[in-house]
């Protein structure tokens, strides 16, 4: 639909700009970046967190530590290095690995994870802010979802997903693949939610 | 090449760089990878599209509250960082104020001790001069008072008929002295110097100048048989005497 390149144009320039304006508060080290950054990061940071150390009190305060970095670090960001999302999805994910390491390390009796802490993630697909991101995940299968979150989240190689799921490696690559195209089927309306979303104010 | 850059793609260099996992080493080599080759440029730029995209598909509703809190602990950091730097700042200008303050107290204190080593040496020479004249006065009075002192009439021979001089000469205390009274005049080239045989040594007395002539006593060196003389010497003195210019011998 030429609609939707229309749409998904108009989206990446504004979010480009947004952007690009957030790097600049950045890099003059003023407040309101992060008053930006996590009104329009935040949510999927916290998610990024939590997808990591599964508890997601244990995420906020994960989320909070990786802002002061993002914060110290503003002007190590480099842009033609990684986009925005990229460097701040880097800094909230090896935050919420050497909170985990530091949570194991500690006597296991202080702050237990369990099981139980992994339906945290049913709790929240309950609230209805979330009902869409929700709807969007189910689309892909969970077979393809597992190969992108060893992928995305666990950072394992292609040959460790195989390992770990005892899956062949040819079968990973094409699942890959196929979750990655699924993904890009859902960019569309996701953005054009998110494009109404700021139009309105 | 298109092998090499594929085999970089199938290995998982990218996706680790990717999640920011990498040694430095191989951040290096994909980021050169990723600026020499567009395919990897494009591949790179695709992944971070989906990281974005299925990172925000498992978003949490990220509380206000929490939001405070974060900017009042980047306000902290900020205050910390701002009074580092003041203090920073006033730490080095004050270091930079002592550092000056010391070189110069330093420097002052180098030439006061230089001045007053001088000082001291001056102090020392006058000590040492006003001893030795201290010490040849005392001589002169033991000798001028002394009753045992023998008063010597010298008188100048041909060469030099004005010459007059009296010399003190006083066993005893082995103390002699010569006070010229009158020199004839000389030509500018010429000066008298005065001389002692002393245990058949030639000792130098030095040149006797007429303006301080009248009033000095000049010390001579005491022995029981010597002899003094006065010369006509080219100006400036001479290491020896010309015994053709003696002038007066003075016998004590």
């Amino acid at each position: 639909m030429p609609q939707h390149h229309f749409f998904y144009d108009l989206h990446y320039i504004m979010s480009t700009l947004l952007e690009k304006h957030i790097v600049e508060l950045l890099q003059e080290r003023d407040e309101k970046a992060i008053s930006l950054l996590y009104e329009h990061y935040g949510d999927t940071l916290l998610g990024v967190a939590n997808k990591v150390v599964r508890n997601e009190e244990l995420a906020q305060d994960v989320l909070q530590e990786s802002f002061v970095k993002i914060w110290k670090k503003s002007d190590s960001y480099d842009s033609s290095k990684a986009k925005l999302f990229t460097w701040l999805f880097r800094i909230t994910r090896n935050t919420a690995i050497d909170k985990l390491r530091s949570v194991n390390t500690k006597s296991d009796k202080e702050i237990q994870i369990d099981v139980s802490d992994v339906y945290n993630l049913g709790v929240n697909s309950t609230r209805p802010e979330f009902m869409d991101v929700r709807e969007n995940l189910e689309k892909i299968e969970s077979k393809y979802q597992i190969v992108l979150d060893a992928l995305f989240f666990q950072g394992m190689t292609q040959q460790e997903a195989s390992d770990e799921l005892d899956i062949p490696l040819g079968t990973i690559k094409s699942r890959l693949k196929i979750g990655l195209r699924e993904l890009k089927k859902i960019y569309g309306p996701t953005l054009l939610l998110v494009l109404s979303l700021n139009l309105i104010p | 090449m298109k092998e090499k850059i594929q085999q970089f793609l199938d290995s998982d260099l990218l996706e680790n760089y990717l999640l920011g996992t990498t040694a430095d080493t191989e951040t290096l080599q994909v980021e050169r990878y990723i600026a020499m080759h567009p395919e990897v440029r494009e591949t790179y730029d695709e992944l971070q599209e989906n990281l974005e995209t299925f990172a925000k598909l498992h978003a949490i509703k990220a509380p206000d509250a929490l939001k405070e809190k974060i900017l009042t602990s980047i306000r902290k950091e900020s205050m910390a960082r701002k009074y580092f730097y003041r203090f920073a700042v006033a730490a080095s200008f004050a270091i930079l104020v002592s550092v000056g303050a010391g070189y110069f107290f330093w420097d002052q204190n180098q030439s006061l001790q230089q001045e007053n080593a001088i000082v001291t040496n001056k102090i020392d020479d006058l000590e040492e001069t006003m001893r030795e004249q201290l010490e040849d006065v005392r001589n002169q009075f033991i000798v001028l008072h002394n009753p045992e002192t023998k008063k010597y009439s010298v008188k100048g021979n041909k060469k030099a008929e004005e010459l007059k001089a009296v010399a003190y000469v006083n066993p005893v205390k082995k103390l002699s002295y010569i006070n010229v009274s009158k020199l004839p005049n000389l030509p500018e080239d010429q000066c008298y110097q005065m001389w002692a045989e002393v245990n058949g040594k030639m000792v130098n007395l030095g040149i006797i100048h007429e303006a301080d002539s009248q009033e000095k006593l000049l010390a001579l060196p005491y022995s029981d048989s010597a002899v003094g003389y006065i010369t006509i010497e080219p100006k400036g003195g001479n290491q020896s005497p010309t015994v053709e210019n003696i002038v007066a011998n003075i016998t004590y």
